[in-house]
């Protein structure tokens, strides 16, 4: 379920799935504890503060026994679009990969934390860590839009199976 | 037409037909010609780096011709386990650990050493094109082709041309003090039909009977009228299309329009200034690739491509309503 929570909110659930994601980490206290903390981590490692919602102590508590993440401090803007964009133009040469890779989860960049346990966290943290160094991140959209390279919306994530049609 | 373009529209068309076009002589165009042939109709597998500004990076390559159909493998060597597999016009994206593939029907996307967009003729229109100095490089002799643009307003280019097959083992973007600002260079390459062989197909069929493919992108950038238009376009800068396009984390497709002269090209986007509204223009360069913001009132435009600085302002400060 914590799995399914993290893919509700990087949006790769189709809607049945993000229905029954959402109803049941509305009903479950513990769930719900899991959804407030992955908000609260992307809220901080995205260089906002928080959301304003009541925090339970148990979501405090978790966010305090997670592992330190490294992620550069939030810029001016200009600075920031210019480091947005020498990030995109790192990923030019073959930007299909490096930003699909990305939205799917599989690219792993662990070297932004320092891991010291926690696995249900994770997945978030890692994909969070990829857009942290910017908070303008649209300008990596921009460049993949103009190299006529799909974009993540163009994709369904899709798995293995033991019959999928040849096509 | 004139009488060089139509040349250069019939060789366009017998490298279509033909797959590979005979030693072209002496003539510029007709090298440059087999040159935007050859990157779909030879075999090749090799690996080339290539440098862009300050950044660097390091691809593999295989690309089969059988019969009509056409496969491409491209893994990039510093970058997490995963590779785009192309047939024809489809591109999919695995990746291994994950057991995934993506697909992409519409993609127009391709790589080094397929770097030109247009026939010759449209090249020819912006650019002086000369052939240069025979060279030596990875065992193949290739003759540089040279193109200079007539103005400021794009870079001048060098592809150097396999002089059997026509395939470009190395390019260049200098910029207008000469210094190379972007390259592409093979560091290892075999060309011919024995270079790919089978193992290209064999990795393709494995894993797309192995693998769920998806058929059905969610979304489709809509060809459409934006509402927007550039009343100044630079000389040679043709738009070759206008559209809506889904981008990340937007309620709204973005509009879209695009410019290029055949070589380079450069994109317009225009969005609602908010929410945090820009009130300074704001630009940015690294190697070829140049950003230019310019805020219009409750609107942003962006404009992105491979110009010079100058050319991206000229066109961000020209974008208009349409009335």
């Amino acid at each position: 379920m914590t799995e399914q929570i993290s893919s509700l909110m990087d949006g790769e659930l189709e809607a049945q799935d993000a229905e029954r994601a959402i109803r049941s980490c509305c009903a479950d206290e513990e769930q719900k504890a899991t959804w407030l903390l992955y908000h609260a981590i992307g809220d901080t490692m995205r260089g906002q503060a928080p959301r304003d919602f009541a925090r339970p102590a148990r979501v405090i508590a978790a966010l305090q026994a997670q592992p330190t993440v490294l992620a550069p401090k939030r810029r001016i803007a200009a600075t920031a679009f210019k480091v947005a964009f020498a990030a995109a133009a790192s990923v030019a040469t073959v930007a299909v990969v490096a930003w699909i890779g990305v939205q799917g989860g599989t690219a792993e960049r662990t070297d932004a934390v320092v891991a010291k346990g926690a696995s249900n966290i994770q997945p978030v943290a890692n994909k969070t860590t990829v857009v942290a160094p910017s908070v303008t991140v649209d300008e990596q959209a921009y460049l993949t839009a103009h190299r006529q390279l799909p974009s993540p919306e163009l994709y369904r994530p899709v798995t293995n199976r033991a019959a999928a049609p040849a096509r | 037409m004139s009488a060089a373009a139509r040349a250069a529209f019939s060789a366009f068309a017998v490298g279509v037909a033909c797959g590979a076009v005979a030693a072209p002589g002496d003539d510029p165009l007709a090298w440059l010609t087999r040159a935007v042939q050859a990157a779909r109709t030879t075999t090749f597998a090799g690996t080339f780096v290539h440098t862009n500004g300050d950044r660097t990076s390091t691809v593999r390559i295989t690309h089969a011709v059988r019969g009509s159909e056409e496969h491409e493998r491209v893994e990039p060597l510093d970058a997490p386990a995963y590779e785009i597999v192309r047939r024809n016009d489809e591109m999919y994206c695995y990746f291994p650990d994950a057991k995934t593939v993506k697909l992409d029907r519409r993609t127009t996307a391709r790589f080094f050493p397929s770097l030109f967009a247009a026939p010759v003729a449209t090249i020819a229109a912006s650019y002086d094109v000369k052939l240069g100095a025979t060279e030596h490089v990875l065992g193949y002799d290739c003759r540089w082709i040279r193109l200079d643009p007539h103005d400021t307003m794009r870079y001048a280019q060098r592809f150097c041309s396999e002089t059997t097959t026509g395939l470009v083992l190395r390019a260049k973007t200098l910029s207008e003090q000469q210094q190379v600002i972007e390259q592409y260079t093979f560091t290892d390459l075999k060309v011919g039909p024995g270079a790919a062989r089978v193992d290209l197909r064999q990795i393709f069929e494995a894993r797309v009977k192995r693998w769920i493919s998806d058929a059905k992108p969610l979304d489709e950038a809509q060809s459409a009228q934006t509402g927007w238009s550039v009343s100044q376009p630079p000389a040679g800068f043709e738009k070759i299309t206008e559209l809506k396009r889904p981008l990340a984390a937007r309620a709204q497709p973005v509009p879209q329009i695009v410019f290029s002269d055949g070589l380079a090209s450069l994109s317009v986007f225009v969005e609602p200034n908010s929410p945090q509204p820009r009130s300074a223009e704001v630009s940015s360069e690294n190697g070829t690739t140049s950003f230019f913001v310019h805020p219009v009132g409750q609107y942003v435009v962006t404009v992105l491509g491979e110009v010079p600085l100058a050319t991206a302002q000229q066109v961000a400060r020209s974008v208009v309503h349409k009335p």
